[in-house]
């Protein structure tokens, strides 16, 4: 553990020319982030921190903290449309957030203070168990869909008591969704977890959140992508606020993220509604599995001095 | 049963989808101007934590729009939109007579300023 926040990354002495070469880089990364972030309902950080850590060698905490704000920058921007196409469940949304933002609470001040190497294996434990569950579950969707699963469930009594329930429609197979909500005992746990992932990890949970409130609670999956990349502006915030005051936020850094990401989510959420679970499952699964294997690289070499085969990141 | 969306909670809808377009229109403004301005005259910048600017100094930056003191009050808009945006679904929802989801969001309203306090009180 270090003593203090800014103690951990006093070994980080890089100094990069802010040119145009430098800012198109960081721009081209978030924008691919903010595509595939909208596209399954995570923020993007999932991309984000291992590339500022991989491509351009940002402390950890440093590429936490730009990726925190990029998730609020795909939130806002995917989350305004998932709101206006309506495919977002506003008050299930708002009743999870109680859990995510005490998560996100607990997980960044243990961020502040936890070593880099241990919060690279710990993201990589996450990007590994990400791609499993998305290619375990790449067909559920489609086929509880077709089934008419979704409407048939009985609302547990906090979904009752709350009216939790909702639909929405869908582009892809053109016919309006309906679907019921239970579980929320276990999504409210789910939430909390993910909360605490985000601001530990710099990512906005949404992955956790889509496959609870997908698996347990009875929600499909393009309206559990909507109303997470709602959650997870107020879930990322928490984490920027105390990443802010603990100067850690690096402005320069963050801005061509956050113009990035924003553009990327906006043209992801443009394309979601018209495609099918099972692809972004697919792409998604594989594009973890890679993102995991620098993660954990980068963390066998800052402890152990252990050097893996390259896979090019 | 799953229920059509009522008018109270179309209030909500326009809300939220208000406030979360227009913070990204206005922190991405300041944002691409920052960047603007800073590759106007390139400078080597330390990949380290970031030297926070005083309230003053941000003012006076943004006056002779200064790229850090941009991307700072970006930042900043940016961190405040979903927490205006849960503060006006607050309200929303106490003008539709929905106490419940006052409660809530109030819970989540409260979450942040504890975050706020803890961040000023003890995280240096």
């Amino acid at each position: 553990m270090c003593k203090s926040p800014r103690s951990c990354i006093l070994n980080a002495p890089l100094v990069m020319l802010y040119s145009l070469h430098f800012v198109a880089v960081l721009f081209s990364v978030a924008v691919f982030a903010g595509f595939f972030g909208a596209l399954l309902g995570v923020g993007g950080g999932i991309f984000i921190v291992p590339a500022l850590v991989l491509l351009f060698q940002l402390p950890v905490k440093l590429a936490v903290a730009a990726s925190l704000v990029s998730v609020i920058a795909t939130s806002n921007a995917g989350g305004s449309s998932y709101v206006e196409q309506h495919i977002t469940n506003l008050r299930l949304g708002m009743f999870l957030e109680v859990f995510t933002t005490l998560g996100a609470l607990s997980g960044s001040i243990l961020a502040l203070y936890l070593n880099e190497w241990l919060m690279l294996l710990l993201f990589a434990t996450l990007l590994f168990y990400m791609a499993a569950t998305a290619y375990i579950t790449r067909h559920h969707d489609d086929r509880r869909i077709a089934a008419g699963g979704y409407g048939d469930a009985t609302p547990d009594a906090w979904s009752r008591r709350l009216s939790l329930s909702g639909n929405y429609h869908d582009h892809a197979l053109d016919r309006q969704v309906d679907y019921v909500v239970r579980g929320t005992g276990i999504g409210a746990f789910v939430s909390y977890l993910a909360g605490m992932a985000s601001g530990l990890l710099g990512v906005g949970g949404g992955v956790l959140k889509v496959s609870a409130m997908n698996r347990s609670m009875n929600v499909p999956m393009k309206a559990a992508v909507g109303t997470s990349k709602m959650m997870i502006g107020v879930t990322a915030a928490v984490g920027s606020i105390l990443f802010f005051l603990a100067g850690l936020i690096h402005f320069y850094v963050v801005a061509p993220v956050a113009l990035g990401t924003t553009a990327g989510a906006e043209l992801g959420t443009l394309v979601m509604n018209r495609l099918r679970s099972v692809v972004l499952k697919r792409i998604f699964a594989v594009l973890m599995l890679y993102l995991a294997y620098g993660m954990l690289a980068q963390a066998l070499a800052l402890r152990f001095h252990l050097v893996l085969p390259s896979l090019g990141s | 049963m799953p229920q059509q969306l009522q008018p109270a909670a179309a209030n909500v809808y326009a809300v939220v989808f208000r406030v979360l377009f227009w913070g990204m229109v206005a922190s991405t403004t300041l944002f691409a101007l920052g960047v603007f301005r800073a590759l106007q005259h390139p400078v080597a910048i330390p990949l380290a934590n970031a030297p926070l600017l005083s309230v003053h100094a941000t003012w006076q930056g943004l006056a002779r729009l200064d790229p850090a003191s941009l991307m700072l009050a970006a930042t900043l808009l940016l961190i405040l939109t979903p927490v205006v945006r849960v503060v006006l679904a607050c309200i929303a929802f106490g003008v539709d007579h929905d106490p419940k989801f006052v409660a809530v969001t109030g819970i989540v309203l409260a979450v942040i300023v504890l975050t706020v306090i803890l961040g000023r009180l003890g995280l240096r």
